[in-house]
Protein backbone atom coordinates (compact mmCIF):
# COMPACT_ATOMS: atom_id res chain seq x y z
CA UNK A 1 0.00 0.00 0.00
CA UNK A 2 2.82 2.34 0.84
CA UNK A 3 4.28 1.67 -2.57
CA UNK A 4 1.00 2.66 -4.16
CA UNK A 5 0.91 5.84 -2.16
CA UNK A 6 4.44 6.77 -3.16
CA UNK A 7 3.60 6.09 -6.77
CA UNK A 8 0.58 8.33 -6.52
CA UNK A 9 2.63 11.11 -4.93
CA UNK A 10 5.25 10.88 -7.68
CA UNK A 11 2.59 10.89 -10.37
CA UNK A 12 0.89 13.89 -8.81
CA UNK A 13 4.19 15.74 -8.66
CA UNK A 14 4.94 15.12 -12.30
CA UNK A 15 1.42 16.08 -13.20
CA UNK A 16 1.37 19.33 -11.29
CA UNK A 17 4.83 20.83 -11.76
CA UNK A 18 5.29 21.08 -15.53
CA UNK A 19 3.34 24.27 -15.72
CA UNK A 20 4.08 26.28 -18.85
CA UNK A 21 7.10 28.56 -18.45
CA UNK A 22 7.63 32.07 -19.70
CA UNK A 23 8.33 32.30 -23.40
CA UNK A 24 11.88 33.40 -24.14
CA UNK A 25 13.97 33.64 -27.27
CA UNK A 26 17.64 34.58 -27.43
CA UNK A 27 19.95 35.50 -30.29
CA UNK A 28 23.62 36.39 -30.08
CA UNK A 29 25.91 38.81 -31.85
CA UNK A 30 29.60 38.02 -31.60
CA UNK A 31 31.95 41.00 -31.79
CA UNK A 32 35.60 40.44 -32.64
CA UNK A 33 38.13 43.23 -32.40
CA UNK A 34 41.51 43.07 -34.11
CA UNK A 35 43.82 45.70 -32.65
CA UNK A 36 46.85 45.80 -34.90
CA UNK A 37 49.83 47.74 -33.59
CA UNK A 38 50.45 50.93 -35.54
CA UNK A 39 53.74 52.81 -35.24
CA UNK A 40 54.27 55.72 -37.60
CA UNK A 41 57.42 57.81 -37.73
CA UNK A 42 57.19 60.79 -40.03
CA UNK A 43 60.47 62.47 -40.78
CA UNK A 44 61.12 65.68 -42.67
CA UNK A 45 64.75 66.26 -43.46
CA UNK A 46 66.98 67.16 -46.38
CA UNK A 47 68.04 64.14 -48.37
CA UNK A 48 71.66 65.04 -47.72
CA UNK A 49 72.98 67.12 -44.84
CA UNK A 50 76.34 68.51 -45.80
CA UNK A 51 79.07 69.78 -43.54
CA UNK A 52 81.80 71.51 -45.54
CA UNK A 53 84.83 72.57 -43.55
CA UNK A 54 86.72 75.08 -45.64
CA UNK A 55 87.31 77.76 -43.08
CA UNK A 56 89.51 77.67 -40.01
CA UNK A 57 86.71 78.96 -37.80
CA UNK A 58 84.55 76.05 -38.82
CA UNK A 59 87.21 73.67 -37.61
CA UNK A 60 87.45 75.51 -34.32
CA UNK A 61 83.77 76.10 -33.61
CA UNK A 62 82.23 73.34 -35.65
CA UNK A 63 79.22 73.54 -37.91
CA UNK A 64 75.69 73.18 -36.55
CA UNK A 65 72.62 72.41 -38.62
CA UNK A 66 69.66 73.51 -36.57
CA UNK A 67 66.40 71.56 -36.73
CA UNK A 68 67.66 69.75 -39.77
CA UNK A 69 65.45 66.79 -38.98
CA UNK A 70 61.90 66.84 -37.64
CA UNK A 71 60.56 63.62 -36.16
CA UNK A 72 56.82 63.12 -35.64
CA UNK A 73 55.50 60.05 -33.88
CA UNK A 74 52.10 58.37 -33.85
CA UNK A 75 51.79 55.09 -32.03
CA UNK A 76 49.01 52.94 -30.67
CA UNK A 77 51.34 51.15 -28.27
CA UNK A 78 53.99 52.19 -25.80
CA UNK A 79 57.13 53.03 -27.73
CA UNK A 80 60.81 53.92 -27.75
CA UNK A 81 62.70 56.05 -30.26
CA UNK A 82 66.43 56.08 -30.76
CA UNK A 83 69.05 57.11 -33.30
CA UNK A 84 71.96 54.98 -34.38
CA UNK A 85 74.96 55.86 -36.54
CA UNK A 86 75.68 53.57 -39.48
CA UNK A 87 77.77 53.41 -42.61
CA UNK A 88 78.51 51.07 -45.47
CA UNK A 89 81.48 49.73 -43.56
CA UNK A 90 84.11 50.75 -46.11
CA UNK A 91 86.46 51.79 -43.33
CA UNK A 92 84.95 49.47 -40.73
CA UNK A 93 81.54 49.09 -39.15
CA UNK A 94 81.94 51.99 -36.73
CA UNK A 95 83.64 54.45 -39.09
CA UNK A 96 82.57 56.92 -41.72
CA UNK A 97 82.95 55.75 -45.31
CA UNK A 98 85.80 57.63 -46.93
CA UNK A 99 84.55 58.50 -50.42
CA UNK A 100 87.46 60.69 -51.56
CA UNK A 101 90.96 60.95 -50.16
CA UNK A 102 92.61 64.33 -50.72
CA UNK A 103 96.00 62.78 -51.26
CA UNK A 104 97.62 62.93 -47.89
CA UNK A 105 99.93 59.99 -47.17
CA UNK A 106 101.10 61.04 -43.76
CA UNK A 107 100.88 58.14 -41.37
CA UNK A 108 99.29 60.37 -38.75
CA UNK A 109 96.46 61.31 -41.11
CA UNK A 110 93.73 58.94 -39.96
CA UNK A 111 90.99 57.98 -42.48
CA UNK A 112 88.96 56.04 -39.89
CA UNK A 113 86.69 58.66 -38.43
CA UNK A 114 84.33 57.35 -35.71
CA UNK A 115 80.62 57.59 -36.42
CA UNK A 116 80.17 58.93 -32.92
CA UNK A 117 81.82 62.22 -33.85
CA UNK A 118 78.43 63.39 -35.06
CA UNK A 119 76.51 65.17 -32.30
CA UNK A 120 72.74 65.37 -31.98
CA UNK A 121 70.60 67.62 -29.88
CA UNK A 122 66.90 67.03 -29.46
CA UNK A 123 64.74 70.04 -28.64
CA UNK A 124 62.26 68.13 -26.49
CA UNK A 125 63.63 66.26 -23.48
CA UNK A 126 63.10 62.55 -23.13
CA UNK A 127 60.23 62.33 -20.67
CA UNK A 128 60.08 58.57 -20.82
CA UNK A 129 63.36 57.70 -19.13
CA UNK A 130 63.08 58.46 -15.42
CA UNK A 131 64.26 54.95 -14.56
CA UNK A 132 67.23 55.27 -16.93
CA UNK A 133 68.32 58.54 -15.37
CA UNK A 134 69.90 56.55 -12.55
CA UNK A 135 71.85 54.18 -14.78
CA UNK A 136 72.83 56.17 -17.86
CA UNK A 137 75.36 58.97 -17.88
CA UNK A 138 73.29 60.61 -20.59
CA UNK A 139 69.77 59.23 -21.10
CA UNK A 140 69.04 61.42 -24.15
CA UNK A 141 70.44 64.09 -26.48
CA UNK A 142 68.73 67.02 -24.82
CA UNK A 143 71.77 68.69 -23.26
CA UNK A 144 73.18 71.76 -24.98
CA UNK A 145 76.18 71.34 -27.28
CA UNK A 146 79.24 71.82 -25.15
CA UNK A 147 81.85 74.46 -25.76
CA UNK A 148 84.67 73.49 -28.08
CA UNK A 149 87.22 73.60 -25.29
CA UNK A 150 85.15 71.35 -23.01
CA UNK A 151 84.80 67.88 -24.54
CA UNK A 152 81.54 66.19 -23.66
CA UNK A 153 79.96 62.89 -24.61
CA UNK A 154 76.47 64.18 -23.93
CA UNK A 155 75.51 64.58 -27.58
CA UNK A 156 77.69 61.95 -29.18
CA UNK A 157 75.72 59.73 -31.56
CA UNK A 158 75.00 56.17 -30.41
CA UNK A 159 76.82 53.52 -32.45
CA UNK A 160 76.73 49.77 -32.01
CA UNK A 161 79.15 47.95 -34.28
CA UNK A 162 77.40 48.99 -37.48
CA UNK A 163 74.09 47.45 -36.44
CA UNK A 164 70.82 49.05 -35.45
CA UNK A 165 70.60 47.17 -32.16
CA UNK A 166 68.84 49.32 -29.53
CA UNK A 167 70.96 51.01 -26.87
CA UNK A 168 71.22 49.36 -23.48
CA UNK A 169 70.38 50.82 -20.10
CA UNK A 170 73.44 53.08 -20.25
CA UNK A 171 72.75 54.41 -23.75
CA UNK A 172 70.92 57.38 -25.19
CA UNK A 173 67.34 57.31 -26.43
CA UNK A 174 65.43 60.19 -27.97
CA UNK A 175 62.29 58.94 -26.23
CA UNK A 176 61.69 56.03 -23.87
CA UNK A 177 64.50 53.76 -22.83
CA UNK A 178 65.63 50.18 -22.43
CA UNK A 179 63.22 48.10 -20.33
CA UNK A 180 59.49 47.59 -20.04
CA UNK A 181 58.77 48.91 -16.58
CA UNK A 182 56.13 51.49 -17.41
CA UNK A 183 55.41 54.53 -19.58
CA UNK A 184 57.38 57.38 -18.14
CA UNK A 185 59.97 55.14 -16.52
CA UNK A 186 61.37 53.61 -19.69
CA UNK A 187 58.70 54.05 -22.35
CA UNK A 188 56.48 56.61 -23.95
CA UNK A 189 52.72 56.06 -23.88
CA UNK A 190 50.75 55.66 -27.09
CA UNK A 191 49.52 58.81 -28.77
CA UNK A 192 50.23 61.17 -31.62
CA UNK A 193 51.64 64.59 -32.32
CA UNK A 194 48.29 65.26 -33.99
CA UNK A 195 46.31 65.17 -30.77
CA UNK A 196 48.79 65.37 -27.92
CA UNK A 197 50.08 68.91 -28.03
CA UNK A 198 51.72 69.17 -31.42
CA UNK A 199 55.22 70.62 -31.53
CA UNK A 200 55.45 70.95 -27.74
CA UNK A 201 54.54 67.34 -27.11
CA UNK A 202 56.53 64.19 -26.51
CA UNK A 203 55.61 63.09 -30.02
CA UNK A 204 57.51 65.81 -31.86
CA UNK A 205 61.28 66.23 -31.93
CA UNK A 206 63.44 68.73 -33.76
CA UNK A 207 66.99 67.44 -34.06
CA UNK A 208 70.09 69.61 -34.46
CA UNK A 209 73.37 68.22 -35.82
CA UNK A 210 76.85 69.38 -35.06
CA UNK A 211 80.30 68.30 -36.17
CA UNK A 212 83.21 69.86 -34.36
CA UNK A 213 86.59 68.75 -35.76
CA UNK A 214 88.77 70.95 -33.58
CA UNK A 215 92.29 71.89 -34.41
CA UNK A 216 94.00 69.67 -35.08
CA UNK A 217 90.97 67.80 -36.43
CA UNK A 218 90.64 65.04 -33.83
CA UNK A 219 86.89 65.30 -33.16
CA UNK A 220 87.05 65.70 -29.37
CA UNK A 221 83.32 65.04 -28.82
CA UNK A 222 83.39 61.49 -30.18
CA UNK A 223 82.58 58.99 -27.45
CA UNK A 224 81.27 55.48 -27.03
CA UNK A 225 77.68 54.52 -26.37
CA UNK A 226 77.71 54.86 -22.60
CA UNK A 227 79.47 58.22 -22.72
CA UNK A 228 82.26 56.98 -20.49
CA UNK A 229 85.10 56.58 -23.03
CA UNK A 230 86.10 59.13 -25.62
CA UNK A 231 86.84 58.00 -29.17
CA UNK A 232 88.62 61.06 -30.48
CA UNK A 233 91.49 60.35 -32.85
CA UNK A 234 94.21 61.04 -30.30
CA UNK A 235 92.70 58.77 -27.68
CA UNK A 236 92.26 55.95 -30.16
CA UNK A 237 95.29 56.40 -32.44
CA UNK A 238 97.81 58.20 -30.28
CA UNK A 239 99.28 61.64 -30.04
CA UNK A 240 99.85 63.47 -33.28
CA UNK A 241 96.92 61.88 -35.06
CA UNK A 242 94.53 63.96 -37.09
CA UNK A 243 91.77 63.40 -39.60
CA UNK A 244 92.80 62.80 -43.16
CA UNK A 245 91.24 65.42 -45.45
CA UNK A 246 88.67 64.00 -47.78
CA UNK A 247 85.00 63.40 -48.34
CA UNK A 248 83.21 61.14 -45.89
CA UNK A 249 79.67 59.88 -45.63
CA UNK A 250 77.53 58.08 -43.10
CA UNK A 251 73.86 57.97 -42.19
CA UNK A 252 71.70 58.24 -39.10
CA UNK A 253 68.98 55.69 -38.68
CA UNK A 254 65.97 56.59 -36.53
CA UNK A 255 64.18 53.61 -35.11
CA UNK A 256 60.69 53.72 -33.63
CA UNK A 257 59.71 50.49 -31.95
CA UNK A 258 57.29 49.11 -29.43
CA UNK A 259 58.61 49.49 -25.90
CA UNK A 260 61.27 46.86 -25.29
CA UNK B 1 -11.34 24.53 -4.99
CA UNK B 2 -13.30 23.58 -8.05
CA UNK B 3 -10.22 21.83 -9.32
CA UNK B 4 -9.99 19.85 -6.10
CA UNK B 5 -13.53 18.59 -6.44
CA UNK B 6 -13.05 17.86 -10.08
CA UNK B 7 -10.17 15.68 -9.06
CA UNK B 8 -12.09 13.72 -6.46
CA UNK B 9 -13.78 11.20 -8.76
CA UNK B 10 -10.40 9.71 -9.53
CA UNK B 11 -9.85 8.95 -5.85
CA UNK B 12 -13.24 8.13 -4.43
CA UNK B 13 -12.24 5.44 -1.98
CA UNK B 14 -10.16 7.42 0.52
CA UNK B 15 -12.82 10.07 0.97
CA UNK B 16 -15.45 7.45 1.24
CA UNK B 17 -13.33 5.57 3.73
CA UNK B 18 -12.54 8.57 5.89
CA UNK B 19 -15.86 10.34 6.09
CA UNK B 20 -18.68 8.28 4.69
CA UNK B 21 -17.83 4.59 5.05
CA UNK B 22 -16.66 4.02 8.60
CA UNK B 23 -17.67 0.41 8.36
CA UNK B 24 -14.79 -0.37 6.02
CA UNK B 25 -11.81 -1.85 7.75
CA UNK B 26 -8.58 -0.03 6.95
CA UNK B 27 -5.55 0.74 9.10
CA UNK B 28 -5.56 4.24 10.60
CA UNK B 29 -2.17 5.15 9.07
CA UNK B 30 -3.65 4.64 5.65
CA UNK B 31 -6.40 7.13 6.35
CA UNK B 32 -3.90 9.71 7.39
CA UNK B 33 -1.76 9.03 4.33
CA UNK B 34 -4.64 9.48 1.95
CA UNK B 35 -5.60 12.69 3.64
CA UNK B 36 -2.05 14.00 3.30
CA UNK B 37 -2.00 12.87 -0.29
CA UNK B 38 -5.20 14.71 -1.03
CA UNK B 39 -3.91 17.88 0.58
CA UNK B 40 -0.70 17.58 -1.39
CA UNK B 41 -2.57 17.16 -4.64
CA UNK B 42 -4.79 20.08 -3.82
CA UNK B 43 -1.81 22.31 -3.13
CA UNK B 44 -0.15 21.15 -6.33
CA UNK B 45 -3.19 22.00 -8.36
CA UNK B 46 -3.66 25.35 -6.71
CA UNK B 47 -0.05 26.29 -7.26
CA UNK B 48 -0.01 25.20 -10.88
CA UNK B 49 -2.33 27.95 -12.14
CA UNK B 50 0.00 30.53 -10.59
CA UNK B 51 2.80 29.36 -12.87
CA UNK B 52 0.53 29.02 -15.83
CA UNK B 53 -0.57 32.65 -15.35
CA UNK B 54 2.77 33.84 -16.79
CA UNK B 55 1.82 32.54 -20.18
CA UNK B 56 -0.08 35.22 -22.01
CA UNK B 57 1.40 34.88 -25.48
CA UNK B 58 1.31 32.08 -27.98
CA UNK B 59 4.87 32.54 -29.19
CA UNK B 60 7.74 35.01 -28.93
CA UNK B 61 10.42 34.86 -31.57
CA UNK B 62 13.57 36.87 -32.20
CA UNK B 63 15.17 36.51 -35.61
CA UNK B 64 18.42 38.15 -36.67
CA UNK B 65 18.83 38.76 -40.38
CA UNK B 66 21.88 36.51 -40.54
CA UNK B 67 24.20 34.73 -38.11
CA UNK B 68 26.04 37.77 -36.88
CA UNK B 69 29.79 38.06 -36.51
CA UNK B 70 30.98 41.64 -36.40
CA UNK B 71 34.69 42.19 -37.03
CA UNK B 72 36.40 45.43 -36.15
CA UNK B 73 39.89 45.68 -37.63
CA UNK B 74 42.06 48.56 -36.46
CA UNK B 75 45.09 49.04 -38.67
CA UNK B 76 45.12 52.82 -39.15
CA UNK B 77 46.00 55.43 -36.62
CA UNK B 78 42.88 57.43 -37.39
CA UNK B 79 40.73 54.40 -36.59
CA UNK B 80 42.26 54.14 -33.14
CA UNK B 81 41.72 57.82 -32.53
CA UNK B 82 38.35 58.36 -34.14
CA UNK B 83 36.85 54.94 -33.65
CA UNK B 84 35.08 52.66 -36.07
CA UNK B 85 31.34 52.31 -36.52
CA UNK B 86 29.72 49.26 -38.02
CA UNK B 87 26.20 50.23 -38.95
CA UNK B 88 23.45 47.65 -39.29
CA UNK B 89 25.58 44.92 -37.80
CA UNK B 90 22.37 43.04 -37.20
CA UNK B 91 18.69 43.48 -37.78
CA UNK B 92 16.63 41.96 -34.99
CA UNK B 93 13.11 41.01 -35.95
CA UNK B 94 10.50 40.44 -33.28
CA UNK B 95 7.45 38.29 -33.77
CA UNK B 96 4.87 37.99 -30.96
CA UNK B 97 1.91 35.75 -31.50
CA UNK B 98 -1.23 35.61 -29.44
CA UNK B 99 -2.79 32.55 -27.88
CA UNK B 100 -5.66 30.83 -29.63
CA UNK B 101 -7.86 32.76 -27.25
CA UNK B 102 -6.16 36.16 -27.22
CA UNK B 103 -4.94 37.37 -23.88
CA UNK B 104 -4.83 41.18 -23.62
CA UNK B 105 -1.95 40.89 -21.17
CA UNK B 106 0.41 39.46 -23.75
CA UNK B 107 3.43 41.75 -23.79
CA UNK B 108 7.19 41.37 -24.02
CA UNK B 109 10.54 42.85 -23.17
CA UNK B 110 13.83 42.94 -25.06
CA UNK B 111 17.21 43.29 -23.41
CA UNK B 112 20.85 42.72 -24.26
CA UNK B 113 23.51 41.23 -22.02
CA UNK B 114 27.26 41.40 -22.56
CA UNK B 115 29.27 38.22 -22.14
CA UNK B 116 33.08 38.17 -22.07
CA UNK B 117 33.41 34.46 -21.29
CA UNK B 118 34.68 34.76 -17.73
CA UNK B 119 35.21 31.01 -17.55
CA UNK B 120 38.36 31.53 -19.62
CA UNK B 121 39.77 33.77 -16.90
CA UNK B 122 38.75 37.08 -18.43
CA UNK B 123 38.50 39.87 -15.83
CA UNK B 124 34.97 41.21 -15.49
CA UNK B 125 35.65 44.55 -17.12
CA UNK B 126 37.77 43.38 -20.06
CA UNK B 127 37.38 41.79 -23.46
CA UNK B 128 38.23 38.13 -23.82
CA UNK B 129 41.75 37.84 -25.22
CA UNK B 130 42.06 35.44 -28.14
CA UNK B 131 45.56 36.27 -29.34
CA UNK B 132 47.93 39.01 -28.13
CA UNK B 133 50.35 40.87 -30.40
CA UNK B 134 53.74 41.92 -29.00
CA UNK B 135 54.17 43.42 -25.57
CA UNK B 136 51.63 46.23 -25.52
CA UNK B 137 51.11 48.57 -22.63
CA UNK B 138 50.05 45.83 -20.24
CA UNK B 139 46.35 46.52 -20.53
CA UNK B 140 43.72 44.54 -22.35
CA UNK B 141 40.82 46.58 -23.71
CA UNK B 142 37.95 47.28 -21.37
CA UNK B 143 34.33 46.60 -22.22
CA UNK B 144 33.37 50.26 -22.07
CA UNK B 145 35.09 51.02 -25.38
CA UNK B 146 32.26 49.16 -27.10
CA UNK B 147 29.14 51.19 -27.67
CA UNK B 148 25.85 49.87 -28.96
CA UNK B 149 22.96 51.69 -30.55
CA UNK B 150 19.53 50.35 -31.49
CA UNK B 151 17.04 52.14 -33.62
CA UNK B 152 13.86 51.60 -35.58
CA UNK B 153 11.52 53.79 -37.52
CA UNK B 154 9.07 54.39 -34.68
CA UNK B 155 11.82 54.90 -32.10
CA UNK B 156 10.08 52.47 -29.81
CA UNK B 157 13.06 51.98 -27.52
CA UNK B 158 13.83 54.73 -24.98
CA UNK B 159 17.48 54.13 -25.97
CA UNK B 160 16.73 54.68 -29.63
CA UNK B 161 19.59 56.37 -31.46
CA UNK B 162 21.82 56.69 -28.41
CA UNK B 163 25.14 54.92 -28.11
CA UNK B 164 25.23 53.03 -24.83
CA UNK B 165 28.15 51.18 -23.27
CA UNK B 166 28.75 48.35 -20.83
CA UNK B 167 31.10 48.19 -17.88
CA UNK B 168 31.25 44.60 -16.70
CA UNK B 169 30.41 41.11 -17.84
CA UNK B 170 26.70 40.48 -17.30
CA UNK B 171 25.64 44.09 -17.60
CA UNK B 172 22.19 44.39 -19.15
CA UNK B 173 20.67 47.15 -21.22
CA UNK B 174 16.91 47.19 -21.60
CA UNK B 175 15.82 47.95 -25.12
CA UNK B 176 12.15 47.51 -24.19
CA UNK B 177 11.76 47.23 -20.45
CA UNK B 178 9.73 44.55 -18.75
CA UNK B 179 6.69 45.17 -16.55
CA UNK B 180 5.46 48.05 -18.64
CA UNK B 181 1.80 48.60 -19.50
CA UNK B 182 0.84 47.02 -22.77
CA UNK B 183 1.31 49.38 -25.71
CA UNK B 184 -0.31 47.80 -28.73
CA UNK B 185 1.19 47.43 -32.16
CA UNK B 186 0.45 50.24 -34.55
CA UNK B 187 0.91 52.95 -31.92
CA UNK B 188 4.28 53.87 -33.39
CA UNK B 189 5.36 55.30 -30.06
CA UNK B 190 7.75 54.48 -27.25
CA UNK B 191 7.69 51.03 -25.65
CA UNK B 192 5.42 49.22 -28.08
CA UNK B 193 5.24 45.78 -26.50
CA UNK B 194 2.00 44.14 -27.53
CA UNK B 195 1.20 41.37 -29.93
CA UNK B 196 2.63 42.06 -33.35
CA UNK B 197 5.22 41.16 -35.91
CA UNK B 198 7.99 42.66 -37.95
CA UNK B 199 6.00 41.50 -40.98
CA UNK B 200 3.01 43.72 -40.23
CA UNK B 201 4.65 46.49 -38.18
CA UNK B 202 8.28 46.66 -39.25
CA UNK B 203 8.78 50.11 -37.78
CA UNK B 204 8.03 48.82 -34.30
CA UNK B 205 9.14 45.21 -34.34
CA UNK B 206 12.42 45.58 -36.16
CA UNK B 207 15.56 46.82 -34.41
CA UNK B 208 18.70 47.80 -36.28
CA UNK B 209 21.91 47.43 -34.34
CA UNK B 210 24.96 49.70 -34.74
CA UNK B 211 28.24 49.17 -32.93
CA UNK B 212 31.09 51.60 -32.32
CA UNK B 213 34.53 50.98 -30.83
CA UNK B 214 37.04 53.70 -29.97
CA UNK B 215 40.16 52.01 -28.60
CA UNK B 216 42.49 54.95 -28.05
CA UNK B 217 46.15 54.18 -27.44
CA UNK B 218 46.31 52.57 -24.04
CA UNK B 219 45.42 48.98 -24.82
CA UNK B 220 47.49 46.00 -25.90
CA UNK B 221 47.28 45.05 -29.55
CA UNK B 222 45.73 41.67 -30.17
CA UNK B 223 42.51 39.91 -31.11
CA UNK B 224 39.66 40.13 -28.64
CA UNK B 225 36.06 39.00 -28.52
CA UNK B 226 32.80 39.53 -26.66
CA UNK B 227 29.25 38.35 -27.23
CA UNK B 228 26.05 40.36 -27.06
CA UNK B 229 23.11 38.22 -26.03
CA UNK B 230 19.73 39.58 -27.03
CA UNK B 231 16.91 38.26 -24.93
CA UNK B 232 13.27 38.49 -25.95
CA UNK B 233 11.00 37.54 -23.11
CA UNK B 234 7.30 37.39 -22.45
CA UNK B 235 6.28 39.62 -19.58
CA UNK B 236 4.86 37.73 -16.59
Amino acid sequence: MKRILLTLVAAATLFALPASAQLIDEKDVTVTMDLQPVLQLEMSTPNQIEFVFDNINEYYAGITQYAATILKVSSTVSWDLYAVGRSNGTNGPEFWDQVIDYGNSNINAIPDLPLSLLELRQAQANNGATAAAATATFADYNQAFSQAAVPSAGNSLYVNGGTNTPPGVDGKYIAGHSGTTAPGADAMPGGSYLINGGTASDFYYAVDYRILPGLPAVFPMAADADGATFEDLVTVNGAGSYAEPGVYTMYVQYVLLEDQ
Amino acid sequence: MALLFAFLPFFPVPFCTRFYCPALVEPSWMNRSFTILMLYLAMSWFSAPALKAQLHCGNVELTPNTPVQALFSFDEFRDYQGGLILSNVATLRVNIQDLAIPDPQCSWSLSVLIDNNPSSGTPAAEWEELSPYGFGAGNNPTLDILEMRVRNNCQTSPLNGTFMSFTNHGDILDIIESALPVTPAGSCTTNVNGVGSYLTNPGEYTFNLDLRITPGFVFDPGIYMITLRFNLEENP
